[in-house]
């Protein structure tokens, strides 16, 4: 009799649209075949009967600290999903709340992946040339980093490339101000130094190409773009905002007149696949690398189709062996 | 008594606490346990952040479980912990 594929453990209490929104991508994703079992409050589950759900006492807030919470809370949604994974009782972690939190239970729980100094996080950010999503880490997890910690960054990103994407020899490129070897800040050009020496190239199976700048972070020039945490943060907030303001006043400009509206409706056809291609929602959110386990970081503002995505993903990257694949090339 | 329920264990004395340190330390940060220094600061020398500190707090607490020492840092007073000697310190005056 084939084994009972593990669920995949979702935190329905984080994020701005749960329990909703969450607990309808779990059930989606049942539809779709993937297995899930739901970590909240009795009061926020207790209608559910149709998905497997684990009751916990414990919420751990937006504004919490992210260590303090997860030693503190240890019945909170949050840190039992972790522990769900930890034990094998799940194939990942899922979570549309505090990010910071989500990072501190993800590690303190199933803890790090020996030869990792630093866990990062990898968001996926869709491009228009190429056929799949440019990858960008540290997004958020470091804002202070080590040299060091980009090599493994990009060793890390090269397995997720190849994993996720099915990149088999990933181009990674290093966030400057500049293209040329030399340009960037202190950290910039040590890191450039350590991951032009090569040596690590042929272990993670990919190649580095040197500095890329903001505008090759949507181009597809790379596979995967590594830079610390607050550069990267800062980076992927610019992107979002603007994709924001850009589709804000497309909207309006499209309703500011007879004509416009009538032209908006003949271009809509054209516009709807380039903006599915662009939507955050369809690539599934971003996971952390470098624990003992799989653990995906939605968007705080994930809908349904948001947490849909970032399941399938999760338990593709489960069952493509993902952290075991890490483990592998990151061991000394 | 039972010698395998009553595994000898080395007295935590100042300088094992220290070595227990140096060792997480070591894990945690990926580094030498043997370039930690006792003077080391956390956030200077060593390059740990608060999460690192905790990581480095839960596993002191797993270690003294693990010899049936009943021993929990208080939240309140990880923030005072600024070195590798103010952890060993602290370590040692809570368990005697």
């Amino acid at each position: 009799m084939a084994e009972k594929p593990l669920p995949v453990a979702i935190d329905a209490m984080g994020g701005d649209y749960a329990p909703e929104q969450v607990i309808q991508g779990a059930r989606s994703a049942l539809e779709f075949g993937i297995p899930v079992v739901l970590f909240g409050t009795e009061e926020a589950l207790a209608d559910i009967d149709d998905l497997e759900t684990i009751f916990v006492s414990e919420v751990i807030e937006m504004d919490e600290d992210p260590g303090q919470a997860v030693r503190r809370k240890k019945d909170s949604s949050l840190v039992r999903a972790a522990e769900h994974v930890r034990d094998g009782h799940a194939s990942a972690m899922i979570s549309a709340g505090n990010t910071g939190a989500t990072m501190a239970s993800a590690l303190l729980r199933m803890g790090r992946l020996k030869g990792v100094s630093r866990p990062a996080i990898a968001t996926p950010i869709p491009t228009l040339e190429g056929d799949h999503p440019v990858i960008l880490l540290d997004s958020g997890a470091n804002a202070e980093c080590q040299a060091e910690w980009l090599l493994q960054f990009a060793e890390m990103g090269a397995v997720y490339a190849r994993d996720r994407f099915n990149v088999q020899k990933p181009k990674i490129g290093l966030l400057s101000i500049g293209e040329e070897a030399g340009k960037g800040n202190s950290l910039i050009k040590e890191s450039f130094e350590i991951l032009n020496s090569g040596n690590w190239e042929a272990k993670s199976q990919s190649e580095f190409i040197g500095n890329v700048e903001g505008r090759d972070l949507m181009s597809g020039v790379v596979d995967v773009v590594v830079t610390d945490g607050f550069t990267g943060n800062v980076a992927l907030k610019t992107l979002e905002g603007t994709a924001k303001a850009i589709v804000s006043a497309l909207l309006a400009a499209f309703t500011s007149s007879e004509e416009a509206k009538k032209g908006s409706e003949l271009l809509a056809p054209s516009l709807l696949p380039l903006y599915q291609k662009l939507d955050p929602d369809s690539v599934g959110g971003a996971v952390l690398l470098g624990v003992k386990g799989i653990a995906m970081v939605s968007h705080g503002s994930s809908s349904a189709n948001a947490i849909l995505n970032a399941i399938k993903t999760a338990n593709e990257l489960f069952q493509d062996n993902h952290v075991e694949n890490l483990q592998s090339v990151l061991l000394p | 008594m039972p010698a395998e329920t009553h595994m000898e264990q080395d007295p935590l004395g100042r300088e094992s606490i220290l070595q227990l340190i140096k060792d997480r330390l070591g894990e945690i940060l990926e580094i030498d346990p043997n370039i930690v220094n006792e003077g080391d600061s956390f956030a200077d020398d060593l390059d740990a952040d608060s999460l690192a500190l905790i990581e480095l707090v839960e596993a002191i607490e797993e270690e003294l479980a693990e010899r049936s020492v009943d021993f929990r840092i208080d939240d309140e007073d990880l923030e005072d912990l600024k070195s590798v000697r103010d952890a060993v310190d602290y370590v040692f005056s809570r368990l005697n």
